[in-house]
């Protein structure tokens, strides 16, 4: 280590010690002299014989040298120099080589600045990350596992009490809620969590204090609240709000504390506006749960995150906090036994529960979703961009190693040994790829950032691409790169026969085809038959999704949700507001009809249903349940295929009626007439709910749902006053509803008593954010496919073309002896095309053995569609056509004259 | 007619240096000359492997080197034994003796 930085010092003052040296070497040569004179030489003859005896006074002071200097560090030095000498030399070159792996560096480095923020990146200011876990919870019904990260807050408080193997706990959630009042007052997201929340961090706050567990406690904590950093410096200008009160939801809480900067607790989208205890902010988000969410199982709502004691393995953690689920499920089961419920009864043997202590970050942890699923398909496929990237340059530098295949036979001949001659490409390479990487670092930034609002949505930490870790990933990947290109050359100038180029020059006689330089090009078009196969299986998901028909139009439809803000509101009134809220959506020019439902089409509300002469109807499928006014099949757009809607008759105290959809009817009474069936909804009831219609199979739940188990109950059956917690939809003339938002909004709000406001938003906008991963996949596939076609037709074109003015003197020889030029032109163009061929063949049979981990991800569409993988092949003969027509017709203009004459 | 020279045992050169230093410090010449002095003439060092050896023992912070005046008032370099030097020689000197008596029993032997 000492030596190590005397070194380097030395290295600094070596012109100093140089010059010491030399002192100190002519001082001991005197000293030789004098002692010759002293044994009676002649004072000529002594100097001689000193100087003799030294030796060479160069050699000694350049092996002296060799101490206080790297010897590397100058040969390096002289390499650089070297490879920049020949990369000015050949512009066109350095700028396509740099180009290539820029785009290629690029594509990683703007992917990775996603995925690391989305999965992997540890949160801002977190202490010991690596002890800290989400817990997810996983159970078993009807043989599917699912996972979920949000449960009732009576689990959290089970199975914080009942583990052993965590040190620390915390409950939380993240959810818009309405803050301030007045008319700034705007959905913001606010953060609910336990007091031990902050100390997962090492944060102090900016401004007063944090809250304590005092202050988060059931059955109801404090009302305090704690400002995010940015949400203080925006509104309110960063001044001392300390003691203030803030309106959010229905609360008004003291502001006691403003979050340092930079802190975002575990938000990975935008950072909350305010932290307030769980316990506080139970009673803001659902009022009709607030008194008994920390008793009962029916609400989830809460995120957990523990830290691990010392000592204790992940795997140790998820078993501990596996029995404590367990034991939680049971109490779970009294709870509702004693109070009559009948759901969650199933028996453990068959439901399984068990935890998980896993990533922190939803989208690295168990419950991820099918974007991030896509999102890491989309890494791999920037991986293959730059695998293509280099297989490209590694082709170009080939071809200018074969070029400079005399130059380097002169160097050999002239003693530069092979080891320094690899050194010299390697540094050339490395070079290469350092640049290339600071071109893929501009390209990065620029289309990151909109890669990552694509990816991360609006608000987001979206930052510069150019942070640490992305900059530490854009060296390693030029590294790696440099080392990839660098091999083919170094392996060929460390063979290459001396003598036999030395004789030849630079006009080989005849062209060699190098094997490694075809493989490479059929690698490079298999590669990009993968990559555009990807791109047209996504594209053809989306547009499956795109034009799949979902039983109801998005497009013309407003809905509408409001949120009273603490505003009491009894039954009459209730029924007053929704009938006055009805009235003022009618009168918006534009609106054709509204209804009322209780569920939006992306959620999902199920019931016990029984049916004679079925042992379990809940065996057969999920049956989702939808409240609906008369008019909501007209509104939404959904078709009754047999019988009846609903009609304002349909109403409390009048017989139970109910509407089905399709493939309900073919599930529960196959071949029978479904109309005056009877079903029992809800355990409890005695009477018949008697189906009078049959709607056409409608989504509800998820657009992956294709079983469309359905069933409609009458709205005024169910909830008399329309209640407030349901959804107005509103069904526009127009076919695009988005225009008419914030009229509609105006106009409904008017109604509104006290503090409480409306929302309105289109249902098509519920519809994108489901389409999402299949939009982020076609989007990202057809992108890299495109680039990736693009990198492999100009491989290809420089190979050809290479080749071609290597045979040229060939080809005027066959063209000489009487070849036409249709012949020269087939023989160039087929070696196209048999490359291109190769790379199909090698590419579909590596997508099609893909297939299996691709299909989940796809939506109605075969991950091995042949239609896909033929034009996808076509695709590439083409570019290899067109690729290789160019020097094609350059061949088939060789001159025979010329040819025949240079020899 | 002077005594054959003997190549170094590789190593030796530091080891020998070392020893010389503990003395007192001295310049790279009176080195040289001690060496051969005490090595009955067997022993001539080489100039060339001499200063880089130096060179390499001031960078491992054995030796220190300063410039001062002979008694003929020339400027010299001369070279003092660190502590961290003292240690090296004393490894280095049950080292060799160790290796001298190993192969001293090999060479009876036989």
């Amino acid at each position: 280590m000492r030596e190590l930085l005397t070194r380097i010092l030395d290295l600094f003052r070596r012109d100093k010690l140089d010059a010491e040296l030399k002192d100190e070497l002519s001082f001991h040569e005197q000293m030789l002299a004098r002692d010759a004179r002293a044994k009676g030489a002649s004072s000529g003859d002594a100097e001689h014989a000193a100087r003799r005896h030294l030796g060479n006074i160069t050699s000694v002071r350049e092996r002296s040298r060799d101490a206080w200097s790297f010897a590397w560090l100058e040969v390096l030095q002289q390499d650089v120099r070297y490879a920049l000498r020949g990369l000015r030399r050949a512009p066109g070159f350095t700028a396509a080589v740099i180009l290539t792996l820029g785009l290629g560096i690029g594509a990683n480095a703007a992917m990775f600045g996603v995925v690391d923020r989305l999965m992997f990146r540890p949160f801002p200011l977190m202490r010991d990350p690596a002890r800290v876990h989400r817990v997810y919870l996983q159970s078993t019904a009807r043989g599917i596992v699912r996972t979920k990260s949000t449960f009732p807050y009576t689990t959290y408080r089970d199975i914080a009490r009942w583990s052993n193997s965590i040190s620390d706990h915390v409950a939380f959630a993240l959810h818009p809620t309405i803050v301030g009042s007045g008319p700034t007052a705007i959905e913001r997201e606010v953060a609910g969590v336990s007091a031990s929340f902050f100390r997962f961090f090492d944060a102090k706050p900016a401004a007063g204090r944090f809250f304590d567990a005092s202050e988060d406690s059931i059955p109801r904590g404090a009302d305090v609240a704690v400002l995010g950093y940015g949400f203080w410096k925006a509104e309110f200008g960063g001044r001392d709000v300390i003691g203030t009160k803030l309106a959010v939801g229905p609360l008004f809480l003291t502001i006691i504390g403003v979050a340092p900067a930079g802190f975002s607790g575990v938000a990975t989208g935008a950072p909350p506006a305010v932290y307030m205890p769980m316990t506080t902010i139970a009673y803001a988000w659902n009022q009709s749960q607030a008194s008994t969410f920390f008793l009962t199982y029916n609400w989830d709502w809460t995120s957990m995150m523990v830290r691990r004691k010392d000592g204790v393995s992940e795997a140790s953690a998820t078993s501990d906090l596996s029995q404590a689920f367990v034991r939680s499920q049971l109490a779970l089961q009294s709870v509702n036994r004693a109070a009559g419920a009948t759901w969650g009864l199933a028996p453990l043997d068959s439901t399984r529960p068990h935890a998980i202590a896993g990533p922190v970050r939803e989208a690295a942890g168990p419950s991820a979703g099918l974007e991030s699923q896509t999102l890491l398909w989309v890494t791999g496929v920037a991986v293959i961009v730059l695998l293509i990237a280099c297989a490209n340059v590694m082709n170009l530098m080939f071809a200018r190693v074969l070029r400079r295949r005399r130059e380097i036979a002169v160097r050999l001949a002239l003693g530069v040994s092979r080891r320094r001659l690899t050194a010299q490409f390697l540094t050339e390479s490395m070079l290469l790829a350092l640049l290339g990487s600071v071109a893929g670092v501009v390209i990065a930034q620029w289309g990151g950032a909109a890669l990552r609002v694509l990816v991360l949505g609006d608000g987001a930490d979206t930052g510069s691409a150019a942070d640490g870790r992305t900059l530490v990933v854009a060296i390693a990947m030029a590294l790696i790169s440099g080392a990839l290109i660098a091999v083919g050359p170094s392996l060929l100038a460390a063979r290459g026969d001396v003598a036999a180029d030395l004789r030849a020059g630079p006009r080989a006689g005849t062209f060699q085809r190098s094997r490694a330089r075809s493989a490479l090009l059929i690698v490079q078009g298999a590669l990009s038959v993968i990559l555009l196969v990807g791109a047209g299986l996504f594209v053809r998901s989306l547009d499956n999704v795109r034009s799949m028909h979902m039983g109801w139009d998005p497009d013309p439809v407003l809905v509408a949700g409001m949120n009273l803000r603490g505003v009491t509101l009894d039954s009459a009134s209730t029924a007053a507001l929704v009938r006055r809220l009805d009235e003022a959506a009618l009168s918006v020019r534009g609106v054709k009809s509204i209804a009322h439902m209780n569920a939006d089409p992306f959620s999902t509300s199920t019931d016990f249903l029984g049916v004679a002469g079925i042992d379990s109807v809940a065996r057969l499928g999920r049956f989702n349940q939808q409240w609906a006014t008369p008019d909501y099949f007209t509104t939404m757009g959904t078709r009754i295929v047999r019988g009846r809607a609903f009609t304002p008759d349909d109403r409390g105290g009048s017989p139970l009626v109910s509407v089905v959809s399709e493939s309900m009817a073919r599930k529960l009474w196959p071949g029978l007439e479904p109309i005056g069936q009877c079903m029992r909804v809800g355990v409890t009831a005695r009477e018949c709910t008697t189906v009078v219609g049959v709607a056409e199979d409608a989504v509800q739940g998820t657009l992956l749902d294709d079983q469309h188990l359905m069933y409609y109950l009458p709205f005024y059956q169910k909830s008399p006053d329309g209640g407030t917690r349901n959804r107005l939809v509103m069904r526009m003339s127009g076919a695009d509803a988005a225009t008419h938002m914030e009229e509609v909004r105006r106009e409904l709000q008017k109604v509104m008593p006290g503090e409480s406001y409306m929302t309105v938003w289109p249902l098509g906008d519920e519809v994108n954010t489901q389409r999402r991963s299949w939009r982020l996949g076609a989007t990202m596939f057809v992108g890299f496919g495109v680039l990736a076609l693009l990198v492999a037709a100009v491989g290809l074109y420089g190979v050809i073309s290479y080749n071609v003015g290597q045979r040229m003197q060939e080809l005027g020889v066959r063209i000489a002896l009487g070849a036409q030029s249709s012949n020269i032109l087939g023989l160039v163009i087929g070696q196209g095309i048999r490359f291109a061929l190769a790379g199909v063949i090698a590419g579909t049979a590596v997508a099609l053995t893909a297939s299996r981990w691709l299909q989940p991800l796809l939506f109605h569409e075969s991950a091995r569609d042949p239609a896909v993988i033929g034009l996808v092949g076509a695709v590439m003969l083409l570019v290899a056509l067109a690729a290789s027509a160019v020097p094609a017709y350059r061949a088939s203009r060789a001159d025979p004259n010329s040819a025949l004459r240079s020899d | 007619m002077a005594p054959a020279k003997r190549d170094l045992l590789p190593g030796t050169l530091e080891m020998m240096v070392l020893k010389t230093l503990t003395a007192q410090p001295m310049h790279g010449y009176g080195i040289a000359q001690h060496i051969q002095r005490l090595s009955k003439d067997v022993l001539q060092i080489e100039e060339g492997s001499l200063y880089p050896a130096l060179q390499r023992m001031r960078q491992r912070g054995m030796i220190k080197a300063e410039w001062g005046q002979t008694p003929n008032n020339q400027r010299a370099r001369y070279y003092t034994i660190t502590p961290t030097g003292r240690k090296q020689l004393g490894e280095q000197q049950s080292g060799f003796a160790e290796l001298v008596a190993a192969i001293g029993l090999v060479m009876k032997t036989s």
